[in-house]
């Protein structure tokens, strides 16, 4: 991989906005996946499905 | 099979720049389908302000049973983070992206957290009702988990507000704003009104199911539409991109500062929580007030808040083309609260008089001053902003707002508590106390007009100081 940096790959990205677009999606699961933490627990401690 | 592979990619290829959410070039003219699908985000706002105000409030109280005090502490929590639209603001303005994108991640964070508020908010109110084995846990769990999620939705709020307007204000030409302000404020009400209809009768038969439906439905609702408005909204550019990693900032502070020296702005600000707070105990207040004094039906009552969004859209429309046609954004929002004045005196004296139809003049009166005054200060504010400053000046604009509207509605809310348990017979009117909170309503506006007033005589005056650069930026201000 050439390591030029205004490269402009076939998705019509650089490698650093190609970067930055990976970002949100990481934030975006990132976040996503506490929600859903926090969400299975509060259900838990109400109607509890386990045990 | 590298044939195969070659395929893919040059599929890909094609496919790829089309499947991004932002817009390749920026347009010179933007149409009003791409405004009108933006201005959806305000439908989303309007939704979670719903939610927050109206129907959660009555079902934490009615139909969960947790403690009144407990409701409006919870609901006035989105309100702590008010102040800090200003540094979302400023953070927008100063953001560094490799793709040149200012507004657009901020708007995703934004709705991130509304929709997390949304997704864990029915557990965390039933939790905190002690619904099923919740009953055993311990009582923190409840509240903080609420509390979270209150607070989430809030923030969301704000973000997505705060630089889903700075993106607009940033579409379009400097003398096509009145329009997009014009459009922004029709779709925060037209949110408003459709989640309030929706949401009645969604909730009308409550179950612990439906509540989780409903709210985990807004959820969903609210990341479709705000991905939706923002979908190819704003453009990618490598030039920026390349400024902005250049680019040095001031600190907010230093911005903060610059901001409030700008001559008229603080008093614009004060102007505009005055007037918010002024207008913004009217909407809760109406409807016990005409149920109580004036001896509405229920369905009469809600007739008023019709009347009164009647009102305010026809305000929204003659400040759109009279701010279109140059008019200036401050003697129009003098003139809107001007008109509120005898709207209130008009509600007070319908209990004593004429009844009725005085009292619907008084609420087209309220609700046009509102629409009028509303429009032009966010008008003025947007026009008001420094370079490159918009997103501060707005977050500053909303900070205001939302504090003194939120502030109004709570104390309305109080008022209105405090009224409906007190004891018919009590030696009092039963108007009474409406008219003392409309007639401090009065004297907010009267202040407010007093204060745009002035900021106009004062702007005049720099004007004639010195006329050549005064003029200059005038004219800016102004076309």
């Amino acid at each position: 991989m050439s390591e030029d940096e205004n490269k402009v790959w076939p998705t019509g990205l650089t490698l650093k906005e190609a970067e930055e677009v990976h970002s949100y999606l990481i934030d975006g699961t990132r976040v996503f996946g506490a929600i859903a933490l926090l969400a299975h627990m509060l259900v838990a401690i109400s109607t509890p499905w386990l045990g | 099979m590298i044939n195969l592979r070659d395929m893919a990619l040059r599929r890909l290829v094609t496919l790829g720049p089309r499947y991004l959410p932002f817009a390749d070039v920026a347009t010179d003219e933007v149409p009003l389908s791409r405004l009108l699908r933006l201005s959806l985000f305000q439908v989303t706002v309007g939704m979670a302000l719903v939610v927050l105000v109206g129907t959660l409030n009555r079902v934490m109280i009615v139909e969960l049973a947790v403690p009144a005090t407990l409701v409006s502490g919870m609901l006035a929590l989105p309100l702590l983070f008010a102040p800090f639209r200003t540094l979302i603001g400023f953070k927008s303005d100063t953001h560094r992206s490799a793709l040149g994108l200012r507004r657009a991640p901020y708007i995703w964070k934004g709705t991130l957290y509304q929709f997390g508020g949304f997704a864990i908010m029915p557990f965390a109110l039933l939790v905190l009702s002690g619904y099923g084995e919740a009953i055993d846990a311990p009582r923190w769990i409840g509240l903080s988990a609420a509390a979270l999620s209150f607070l989430l939705v809030g923030a969301g709020v704000h973000m997505v507000q705060t630089v889903g307007l700075a993106l607009a204000a940033d579409l379009v030409k400097d003398e096509d704003h009145p329009k997009v302000v014009g459009l922004m404020y029709v779709m925060l009400l037209v949110g408003m009104a459709l989640s309030a209809v929706i949401y009645g009768a969604l909730l009308s038969n409550y179950t612990p199911g439906r509540l989780i439906q409903v709210i985990q439905g807004s959820a969903v609702v609210t990341v479709a539409l705000n991905l939706f408005a923002l979908w190819k909204q704003e453009a990618r550019d490598r030039n920026r991109a390349q400024q902005m990693a250049l680019a040095r900032h001031e600190t907010f502070a230093a911005a903060w500062t610059c901001l409030t020296q700008t001559p008229g702005m603080s008093l614009l600000l004060v102007l505009i929580g005055f007037g918010t707070f002024g207008f913004g105990m009217a909407d809760v207040l109406l409807e016990p007030y005409g149920g109580q004094a004036l001896g509405f039906s229920v369905a009469q009552t809600t007739l008023l808040t019709a009347i009164l969004a009647t009102g305010t859209l026809l305000g929204f429309g003659i400040a759109s083309r009279t701010l279109g046609n140059g008019r200036d954004p401050i003697t129009l929002a003098a003139y809107g609260a001007l008109i509120g004045v005898p709207g209130f005196l008009a509600i007070i004296l319908s209990s004593l008089m004429i009844g009725a139809p005085l009292f619907v003049f008084g609420i087209l009166a309220v609700g046009l001053g509102a629409g009028l005054f509303g429009h032009a200060t966010l008008t003025a504010t947007i026009r008001a902003a420094p370079e490159g400053r918009v997103g501060l000046s707005l977050g500053a604009w909303g900070a205001v707002q939302a504090t003194c509207a939120g502030l109004g509605v709570l104390l309305a809310g109080l008022v209105r508590d405090v009224l409906v348990a007190f004891p018919g017979d009590a030696g009092l009117h039963m108007q009474t106390p409406y008219n003392v909170v409309f007639g401090i309503e009065m004297l907010f506006l009267v202040a407010a007009v007093i204060m745009a007033t002035s900021l106009v005589a004062n702007r005049d005056r720099r004007r004639d100081a010195a006329p050549k650069s005064v003029s200059q930026t005038h004219s800016v201000e102004v076309s």
